[in-house]
């Protein structure tokens, strides 16, 4: 019952301390609060999301929402046309694209041997075909096509080339083993594509112009026809069946249906966050853990702030607090009213904050994504971790506000009332 | 409630440096009383209402409030006891800025545990009393010294305390609103509230029906104050402060 009363008397002072305060103080200390929110949601939110950019982009123009591929001891996924047609049938299933992927090598100015110590103007690459039409409806690949143009069905000889595979486009490129990227490449360009033993002259269509962490950074693309010439192959067995779902499918229920269907024995079945290459993840976590870092120091920023405010604010009010406790106000109704103001202050910014965050931020990025090198980067701001952001925010305010207000309500009364020290 | 004061000493260290500010008082004040305190600067008589009002504690002796000496009450107890048994007016108001007029007479009801609207209701009458039924929604800061004043006596009595202490409650006045506080409190006692009141000015310790002067922190004279020579401040007064 006493413990009541504090907490009512309490919020009694703190409600009409706060209402009746400068407006300039209270919009000072809410906009503090509203930083160190957008800091600790923000900077992890975009941190994680110039991750969950690179994730996006493996689900967009690679792995699909599911994606079946070859099992690890296989060259391809045998009985693709099964596989395809059945997959097809499934009502969960949007739009499918089957692909043709292997390694090999791709060289410039073949014609001109490289001088001594020169390194020849070759790199390794995924080589991939794919039927042009199809993986544009699927991955709407045309729209990175920076120079050059797209490839067409009815092409002979061309070919799509990765930004990591070009100088002028790549990002670190040369410091990555097995790839040098090509000089003087251009739309129209002469380039020697070598699969095993198999070479093949074809001509440069087109150009991506993707950011450095896209699967499509290292990639040669051409029609599947023109692969499955390189390569002598005439199964029709693929190596790669992205496949999307429709909005609100399960994709873990829906992979776990078709290894269940009989592909499993065939081809190795994964969803999207399966198929992403695990160095993702990692990076995702360290980024995570860099972002936390930042949001912990905004958070002993936040506390100082707060511990500053309260603490000259109950100081400079030494001899009223000496005089609620003489007239008989307890010492812990007069410091939960300082608890209480700390929290008000915290809980709107954090309530400015959500409104920015959900109301603007995540929206808006994730519609215009922050184009940097290594990825267009979103802000992910899951609400379970907001949550706990917010908590955190709180419960510091609250032990910021109430450690000064207990160290002056402490002090003798008749000293506070008389302003003795 | 009879107050009992036996052999009051209050010392203040400063360093190996002592000062007795108080040395042995011992008297007793009646229920139902008014007692003026007087004496010049540094005499006391604050410190001397500081230990009555268990505001502070005694180095010696003991203060006895309805038959418990304060010496073994804590400081829960004592924080209780003041909140419900005394009411406090304090020389320079004392009134939590944020708070309206009403707001700081409801703040000692509250605490005590009455429902908002029942504290609320007291603080209106309270106010009322001191004729500032007008005045309920305004800021300390919106208000005259002498009205700030009579808030706080307010607030003082809001809750019917046994006994209140003013602290020099007119040193901060000027003469109109003086008298309507000395109105105040020749009504309160009128209707039987025990009043212990430090002042400098003798003419309004004449208002109280017993004046102790106290010197060099012992008391020099202890006079009854016959009615017919007490001093009565009229309404009039209190309604131009």
């Amino acid at each position: 019952m006493h413990f009541l009363t504090n907490i009512r008397v309490g919020w009694y002072l703190a409600l009409r301390q706060v209402r009746r305060a400068s407006v300039w103080t209270n919009t000072l200390i809410v906009f503090v609060m509203l930083l160190t929110f957008l800091n600790l949601v923000v900077v992890t939110g975009v941190l994680v999301g110039l991750v969950q950019g690179i994730t996006n982009l493996y689900r967009e123009q690679e792995t699909g929402d599911v994606l079946i591929s070859t099992l690890a001891n296989q060259t391809d996924i045998s009985h693709s046309p099964d596989i395809i047609s059945f997959v097809k049938s499934l009502p969960q299933v949007t739009d499918l694209s089957a692909r043709y992927v292997v390694g090999g090598t791709i060289e410039a100015n073949y014609q001109t041997p490289p001088a001594p110590g020169e390194t020849p103007n070759e790199s390794a690459a995924s080589i991939v075909g794919v039927d042009p039409a199809t993986e544009n409806a699927f991955s709407h690949i045309s729209a990175f096509v920076g120079e050059g143009q797209y490839l067409s069905a009815g092409d002979y000889d061309a070919v799509l080339v990765g930004p990591q595979l070009i100088d002028r486009y790549s990002f670190g490129g040369d410091l990555l083993p097995n790839i040098s990227a090509l000089h003087n490449v251009y739309p129209g360009t002469k380039v020697r594509i070598t699969v095993g033993t198999t070479t093949r002259v074809m001509t440069v269509k087109g150009i991506l112009v993707t950011t450095a962490n896209s699967p499509l950074a290292s990639k040669v693309i051409m029609p599947e026809n023109e692969l499955r010439t390189l390569l002598g192959r005439n199964d029709y067995a693929v190596n790669q069946i992205a496949v999307n779902v429709a909005p609100g499918t399960d994709t873990t229920a829906f992979a776990n249906l078709l290894r269940a269907s009989g592909i499993g024995a065939d081809a190795k079945v994964q969803t999207a966050q399966e198929a992403i290459p695990a160095g993702v993840a990692e990076v995702e976590g360290t980024f995570a853990s860099i972002g936390n870092a930042i949001g912990s120091i905004g958070l002993v920023v936040a506390a100082v702030t707060i511990f500053i405010v309260i603490f000259i604010n109950a100081i400079t009010r030494r001899k009223f607090i000496g005089i609620l406790k003489g007239i008989g106000i307890s010492g812990e109704a007069i410091e939960l009213a300082y608890v209480f103001q700390s929290l008000m202050y915290a809980l709107v910014g954090s309530a400015i904050g959500l409104a920015i965050v959900y109301g603007f931020l995540v929206p808006y990025f994730g519609a215009h994504p922050i184009k940097l090198p290594i990825s267009d980067a979103v802000i992910v701001a899951p609400v379970s971790g907001t949550a706990l952001r917010v908590l955190l925010l709180v419960v510091t305010t609250a032990i910021a506000g109430y450690v000064p207000a207990r160290l002056i309500v402490r002090k003798n009364t008749l000293d506070s009332i008389l302003g003795r020290n | 409630m009879a107050i009992d004061v036996k052999n009051l000493v209050k010392s203040f260290h400063d360093g190996d440096r002592v000062t007795r500010v108080l040395k042995g008082i011992t008297l007793s004040i009646d229920d139902g009383s008014f007692v003026a305190i007087i004496g010049r600067s540094g005499a006391g008589k604050s410190t001397f209402m500081y230990q009555m009002s268990l505001l502070d504690e005694p180095s010696e002796g003991d203060v006895i409030v309805e038959g418990r000496s304060t010496n073994e009450m804590t400081n829960a107890e004592e924080t209780k006891f003041r909140l419900e048994k005394f009411g406090y007016v304090f020389q320079d108001y004392a009134l939590v800025p944020e708070l309206t007029a009403v707001e700081n007479v409801a703040l000692p009801l509250l605490m005590q545990g009455l429902p908002r609207e029942r504290a609320l209701a007291d603080a209106r009458a309270a106010l009322t009393r001191v004729n500032l039924e007008a005045h309920l929604a305004q800021l300390p800061s919106q208000l005259s010294g002498g009205e700030q004043q009579r808030v706080s006596i307010a607030r003082a009595i809001a809750h019917l305390p046994k006994v209140l202490f003013a602290d020099e409650p007119t040193a901060n006045l000027d003469r109109e609103s003086s008298d309507g506080v000395m109105h105040i409190f020749g009504e309160l006692h009128d209707a039987g509230q025990t009043i212990i009141m430090v002042t400098h000015e003798l003419e309004y310790a004449h208002a109280a029906e017993r004046i102790i002067r106290l010197d060099d922190g012992v008391v020099v004279s202890d006079e009854r104050v016959p009615a017919t020579e007490r001093k009565r401040y009229p309404h009039p007064g209190l309604q131009a402060a």
